[in-house]
């Protein structure tokens, strides 16, 4: 550098627009009115841009492919301590009822195919009644908040069609002659009411 | 008169303002898009032969994907992806430049556009002048030539100082010695 003023790091940081506010005030109007400067100014350009031009000129590989990836890449959350944040105490408790929903005891239907009882165990079904270390198969519409601390059972032939319709099917689908008055022994769990809580078929012939 | 292109840098408002929004998809798109290329040549300027650039580029992409994923800063991801470039590309080469995969003036000679309309003198010349630019940006030292090509990609300093981990006042004396040497070779 000729110029007693201004150094070349001075210049180069004026042409990358890194100066600092102090320097912003004299060095841009220093160089605008010196000759020396401006020439050497135009000489950094020159380097500069015969760089950028090698820089371009650099070969690159791209296959259709690479940008594809980036295409079907899936949407990107929230960070996870800002979603609990935001949502963090709706979606506990959003989660707990949902957990709540899904191992709450509920009704369920025996497969639809008929297979005799001794295929079947009772203990399996999800929604028996254990009473005294005996199985009983619940009936629907029964009111399960009713207490089964001082239960009666009673022994009883029960009409297989009207087990059929509580889901338990002790015959084979046929379309032959039904068997609508055949009767099998069974216990049957009564609740405090007097009103049959469960059934526990005994004897199968 | 040549004013330099470096003083018409746009200043791009690197602010993602749409990963605030969380749509991040879209912004990696973007920045894969820009920033593809330019990363690229960055790390042929290092020595880094092409397929291991275009590897490193895609690994990086996937950790800005992680990146985003985990809510990391997203202050200026165009720096965050310079230094995981630059890092990756390192771990996979102990040093950068010619000792590993080719000097920069065995690359193939410029293919620009605006050489059509060039007599065959004025190319022979350009690609001469070329040759000798990168035989000359050969001998500046791995700082240096980072420097000078991330600034060349428009970075400003404190970006170029955060891609290669450096203070601000570092990444201004290795720009302005390297251009001092350049000048001095050519």
């Amino acid at each position: 550098m000729k110029c007693q003023l201004l150094t070349f790091d001075l210049l180069v940081r004026a042409m990358d627009h890194e100066l600092s506010p102090a320097e912003m005030e004299w060095v841009p109007a220093h160089i605008a009115g010196c000759s020396e400067c401006s020439h050497e100014r135009e000489s950094i350009a020159n380097v500069s841009q015969n760089i950028e031009t090698v820089v371009n000129s650099a070969p690159v590989i791209e296959y259709p492919g690479d940008r594809a990836q980036w295409v079907v890449v899936k949407p990107i959350r929230h960070a996870p301590d800002r979603v609990m944040r935001r949502f963090g105490w709706g979606m506990a408790i959003a989660a707990t009822l949902a957990i709540g929903i899904i191992i709450a005891p509920k009704p369920r239907t025996l497969p639809a195919e008929r297979r005799p009882i001794t295929e079947q165990p009772l203990a399996a079904v999800s929604n028996a009644i254990e009473v005294d270390g005996e199985t009983f198969v619940a009936l629907p519409y029964s009111n399960p908040d009713l207490p089964t601390s001082a239960p009666r059972i009673v022994q009883m032939q029960v009409p297989v069609s009207s087990l059929a319709d509580i889901g338990l099917g002790l015959e084979q689908v046929t379309s032959e002659v039904s068997n609508q008055d055949r009767t099998v022994l069974a216990d049957v769990l009564l609740g405090a009411d007097g009103q049959p809580l469960g059934v526990h078929v005994v004897s199968w012939d | 008169m040549n004013q330099g292109r470096l003083l018409t840098f746009p200043a791009v408002p690197w602010k993602f303002e749409s990963v605030e929004n969380g749509n991040n998809s879209r912004v990696l798109l973007e920045l894969y898009d820009r920033e593809q290329t330019p990363l690229k040549r960055y790390l042929a300027m290092l020595g880094v032969d092409p397929e291991t650039a275009r590897d490193v580029v895609q690994e990086s992409f996937l950790k800005l994907h992680e990146h985003l994923l985990g809510g990391g800063d997203q202050g200026n991801l165009r720096a965050w992806l310079y230094r995981v470039v630059h890092n990756n590309a390192r771990n996979r080469q102990t040093s950068f430049g010619a000792r590993n995969t080719g000097r920069i003036d065995d690359l193939p000679p410029s293919a620009n556009p605006v050489a059509r309309d060039e007599s065959p003198e004025q190319k022979l010349l350009g690609q001469e002048r070329e040759m000798r630019m990168r035989q000359a940006m050969d001998q500046l030292s791995d700082a240096q030539r980072a420097c000078l090509v991330l600034r060349t990609q428009g970075l400003k300093y404190r970006e170029i100082a955060a891609s290669l981990d450096l203070s601000v006042s570092t990444v201004g004396e290795n720009v302005q010695r390297g251009l001092e040497r350049l000048r001095e070779m050519l």
